[in-house]
């Protein structure tokens, strides 16, 4: 492990300076679960480290009217067990409970889990189809960023170096909107997704949605949106099973994965489709009701 | 033996609990010295190489390095190994596998010795890779080894095969595979050696054979053993594992170069690469039977991936070969087992040691003519069990208790078997579910087998205060020894068992017992504490005789006292009877009992370690529930009926039993250690895959099959390796009950698990057209 400076940040303004100061040689550190993985193998190539896990006003989750704001710090624990994100966020609850283990989701930040950019982070397709903003900061400006323009691939983001994510904004899901979040993986806990997916689907009719959001991990380098299959959701009369697999099969023009060590691409792409299917299906029995 | 028992078959805790569960254990790895020195090792880049150059003196350098050592360094043998020792301490010029170490800095902090270590220059020259055992074998492949690539050939021939398979209804025929399992102990090879101010070498690792540790390194270090103390115990975990020799004979070389303590702790990523794996396998497997359901014929071949060194490679095949046929008559037999070389890691000695492989294929086999046939998997398994008396497929006659018929009845009558047809179904709301229950048979041999050195050993110690103090060389890396010992002692000398200290593992304590392996450790120091007991109780009585004014013969002894037979008040304590030694100025007694493994009828030519003598049997049953859509496997229930003779520890049998059902499942599901042309694919947690808690089923039934052999302490077997070995077979046929899909190959990942899903639902549907 190589030696490397360790800064602390007390607040927001403290890191951000400390951020412009030492731009591209600092990286900031929160819940630690990726980094300090990533700091033993030797692949972190910043020498800087600035820690901004005692920043409190980075910390919490509040609701604004039918907004609710996420702040970078909040665990994935907090928003387990946060009763607003339960009523009004139930998609991006069962994404987070999915991630790791109870100690990673007790360190790790929903903001670590942005920044962090992996294909396969569990929490990124749902707040893609949640429609979430994030915004960011640095000493000189301050702008919001669409989740679904965030990523510029594997571990990359639109973030300059000089900036950092200070609030994660998602409005409510609407009375008569449903969706699911499910992921594949190699066992049932610690897992990294060979393929996950969340929907989100308001229901406007019998068997009839008015807007459809899906999204992938772990099938592409980046979280992607699923327009063909949103597409055919919108449009078509989902009153059957077989119409659903159909729909789900279109995932295949839509994916591009690797193989890897979790998954080989072929069974990731009939993963991105039957775990579609499954989640459809199950709503579709239950009635597309909550 | 009394009737009703203190200790022995109760449930009592492990005396060891408390200090693991608190922390206050000291581990090897936890120990620190005065001036210690940490150890690191450059380890091949390649995985088949030769070295045409090592530099060091840029390491030398460095300041803070106290020592560089390579080849040249090492003063005696360069080479260890249990069976064969052709794994070179430090490699001179051919390199067999990636991990392979090629030298070695001791300095003043890990930061420094790794700095140094990537300084070292090494120069090589690529050769060729060998990455399958079946191409090992073939005539143009690169050697490997000298002689060739064929570690150990393996051949056993019984009756007629041919004639047998003529007079078989039906034949089934298939080849399977199994995967390279991690040990996956929670405590890496790790600790700390240093000389002694007696010039005594102290080596401190955990391992599971401090004796032989001795021996392997004094032929490295060219050093009398007299001279060398092994430290083995405690030990965080070896299932195996630490069967072998790993980092001692380097850690040993440092602290000789340097003369001051040094310690090293390998990564997790470092102990998967470097160190031993369960050998994956590749097995033909043709088995007739005839109407009847009876197996008339069977034939086998084993190619084993023996990795690059022998270790005991060789022992496991052989293993493998004696129980390819589960504990079923068979006449007809034809086994041709094959170890080869390959420049896939190093292989070695894991819990079960070459039975899981094949009880996998058999026992899917078994489940095959089962459905074939229409005959019920018990039913089936009742026909062709072996029983006292019969004469094994291998050819020994098994005189020693046999459970197989006692297991197949425990576990018929088990919950999860007798609601199997309600239990198989699919899931109503979701019907892409489907559940189905499983079952199989296996057995293990307990202690060495014929040909090898098989013997117990304890020494035992009267305390002044009245207590006992048992010293044993076996070590407890979790199974529990040491509370069994602990219950053996108390039960014999009829003392309160908090009275009873047990040493483990240290050559300069403990009596020697053989290693910690083969399910013999409560066997060998048990029975071997027996009889050191029993002597102890003489010496105690011919104290005791004078001060109860009685001749010895007339002395009985109970809840640590000696009296009077049939007078009870007149007694003394063992207290009072330990102070009347030391008040005579004669030191206390120390007793010591040896035997030797009673051993099989006859000797296999060629096969040493065959056959055994005596068997633990055990009946697993899984509950799996399958997602057809993803292939993802959930085992929802377990439950496993145990013949390990007479339990010693209710409680350690539960948790051996739980245990070895968790590991069998990751086994079964999900635990392979990919290497792709020599190179390690996935080297720590995040990737090599096993079970968490969510993973394991809500529930595992242990059901004790009381089942007493003779000559056991206590009519005790040992169970440690059996509990594992049928699981991943009863896995697999649950998901064949479940979705009608068999499986061939372990680990069954959810990818492998819908591949052949939707191989079965293909081949359906062109039968359909």
């Amino acid at each position: 492990m190589k030696e490397i400076n360790y800064l602390s940040a007390s607040n927001t303004e403290d890191a951000l300076s400390l951020l412009s100061g030492f731009g591209e040689n600092a990286k900031i550190i929160a819940g630690g679960t990726d980094i300090l993985v990533r700091l033993k193998d030797n692949v972190i190539k910043e020498d800087t480290l600035i820690d901004i896990s005692g920043v409190r006003e980075l910390k919490g989750i509040y609701e604004d009217k039918d907004i609710i704001h996420i702040l970078p710090l909040t665990t994935h624990t907090d928003i387990i067990e946060s009763p607003v994100i339960c009523k009004h966020l139930p998609i991006l609850r069962d994404a987070v409970k999915s991630i790791g283990s109870p100690q990673i989701r007790n360190r790790g930040t929903i903001g670590g889990n942005i920044a962090n950019a992996s294909p396969a982070g569990d929490s990124i397709p749902a707040l893609y189809v949640l429609s979430a903003y994030v915004r960011v900061k640095s000493r000189e400006k301050e702008r919001m960023v669409s989740i679904n323009e965030f990523y510029k691939g594997p571990g990359q983001t639109v973030l300059d170096s000089n900036e950092m994510i200070v609030d994660i904004v998602i409005p409510h899901m609407k009375e008569q909107e449903i969706g699911f979040f499910r992921k594949v993986g190699q066992r049932n806990a610690i897992s990294i997704a060979i393929a996950n997916v969340a929907v989100k689907l308001e229901v406007s009719g019998e068997n009839r949605f008015s807007n459809a959001s899906v999204a992938f991990g772990a099938l592409a380098p980046t979280v992607l949106r699923a327009k063909l299959i949103e597409n055919a959701l919108l449009n078509e009369v989902c009153d059957s099973p077989e119409k659903l697999l159909y729909i789900s099969k279109l995932s295949e023009r839509e994916v591009s994965p690797i193989t890897d060590i979790r998954g080989s691409a072929s069974y990731r792409i009939e993963m991105s489709t039957n775990i579609l299917y499954e989640g459809l299906l199950l709503m579709f029995l239950k009635g597309w009701k909550r | 033996m009394k009737e009703k028992t203190n200790y022995i078959g109760h449930k009592v805790n492990r005396l060891d609990a408390i200090e693991k569960v608190t922390g206050e254990i000291k581990y090897m790895s936890d120990l620190y010295f005065p001036d210690m020195l940490y150890g690191k090792i450059l380890r091949s880049k390649y995985p088949h190489a030769l070295i045409r150059r090592i530099e060091t003196s840029k390491a030398k350098a460095v300041e803070g390095v106290h020592a560089v050592i390579t080849w040249e360094d090492v003063p005696g043998f360069n080479g260890f190994g249990i069976a064969t020792p052709d794994q070179p301490v430090l490699s001179k010029d051919h390199i067999r596998y990636i991990g392979e170490a090629v030298a070695a800095v001791a300095a003043k902090s890990e930061e420094i010795a790794e700095k140094a270590c990537a300084l070292i220059e090494v120069e090589y020259e690529e050769l060729p890779i060998v990455d399958n055992p079946i191409d090992a074998l073939k005539e143009n492949a690169p050697k490997i080894h000298e002689n060739g690539n064929l570690c150990l050939h393996t051949e056993i021939k019984r009756g007629n095969i041919e004639k047998g398979f003529q007079e078989s209804a039906l034949i089934v025929e298939n080849t399977y595979y199994t995967g390279r399992q991690e040990h996956a102990f929670l405590e890496t090879e790790g600790g700390v050696a240093h000389i002694d101010t007696d010039g005594t070498l102290v080596i401190q690792v955990g391992s599971q054979y401090p004796q032989r540790d001795q021996l392997q390194l004094a032929r490295c270090l060219g050093i009398n053993p007299q001279k060398i103390r092994v430290i083995s115990y405690p030990v965080g975990g070896a299932f195996g594992g630490k069967d072998e020799l790993t980092i001692q004979p380097i850690l040993a070389l440092l602290t000789l170069k340097t003369g001051k303590p040094v310690k090293m702790v390998l990564s997790r990523e470092e102990s998967i690469i470097s160190y031993w794996k369960r050998h994956p396998f590749i097995m033909h497997y043709k088995t007739g039977i005839d109407k009847e359901g009876k197996i008339v014929a069977q034939e086998v071949k084993i190619y084993e991936d023996k990795g690059a060194y022998s270790s005991l490679g060789g022992p496991v095949l052989n293993l493998a070969v004696e129980h390819a046929c589960g504990p079923y008559r068979v006449e007809n037999v034809h086994i041709d087992g094959y170890a080869a070389f390959t420049n896939n890691g190093v292989c070695g000695a894991f819990r079960g040691f070459g039975v899981p492989q094949v009880t996998f294929a058999m026992e899917t086999q078994m489940d095959i003519i089962s459905e074939k046939l229409g005959i019920d998997p018990i039913r089936l398994r009742k026909i062709n069990a072996l029983q006292k008396g019969d004469t094994t497929p291998i050819g020994n006659k098994l005189t020693t208790s046999v459970g197989t018929l006692k297991v197949l009845e425990s576990i018929e009558e088990c919950n999860l078997w007798k609601r199997r047809n309600e239990l198989s179904t699919q899931d109503p709301k979701k019907p892409w579910i489907k559940r189905g229950v499983g079952l199989a048979l296996t057995y293990q041999g307990t202690g060495l087998g014929v040909g090898l050195p098989d013997y117990g050993g304890a020494k035992l110690e009267l305390r002044e205060d009245g207590g006992f103090t048992v010293k044993i060389g076996t070590v407890d890396y979790g199974q529990g020894i040491l509370t069994a010992y602990a219950q053996i002692v108390a039960e014999t000398m009829r003392c309160p068992i908090e009275k009873v200290k047990v040493t483990l593992g240290d050559t300069a304590l403990t009596a020697d017992c053989g290693p910690t392996s083969a399910s013999r450790g409560v066997y060998t120091g048990g029975k071997a504490s027996i009889i050191a007991a029993e002597e102890m109780i003489q010496l105690m009585k011919n104290v005791a005789a004078p001060l109860l004014q009685a001749s010895a013969d007339f002395i009985d002894y109970d809840n640590g006292f000696m009296f009077l037979k049939g007078e009870p008040l007149r007694k003394v304590s063992y207290k009072e009877i330990a102070n009347k030694f030391i008040d005579d100025g004669k030191p206390l007694p120390e007793t010591e009992g040896y035997f030797l493994m009673p051993i099989a009828d006859i000797e296999i030519k060629n096969a040493f370690g065959l056959p055994h003598h005596i068997f633990a049997f055990s009946a697993h049953v899984a509950y799996v529930e399958v997602n057809t859509l993803t292939g993802e496997t959930r085992v929802l229930q377990g439950a496993e009926a145990v013949d390990g003779g007479v339990v010693i520890n209710k409680q350690g049998y539960e948790g051996q039993v739980e245990g070895g059902f968790v590991m069998g499942l990751g086994y079964a599901l999900m635990e392979d250690v990919i290497i792709d042309r020599g190179q390690f694919k996935n080297v720590n947690f995040s990737t090599y895959i096993i079970p968490t808690v969510k993973d394991t089923p809500f529930h595992i039934e242990s059901i004790p099959v009381i089942n007493p052999e003779d000559t056991g302490p206590f009519k005790a077997k040992g169970i440690a390796e059996t509990v594992m070995v049928a699981t991943a077979p009863a896995i697999t046929n649950a998901i064949y009950r479940a979705t009608g899909t068999r499986l061939y190959r372990i680990p069954a990942t959810p990818e492998y698990v819908y591949k052949r899903l939707k191989e079965v639902e293909n081949e359906k549907a062109h039968k359909g057209h």
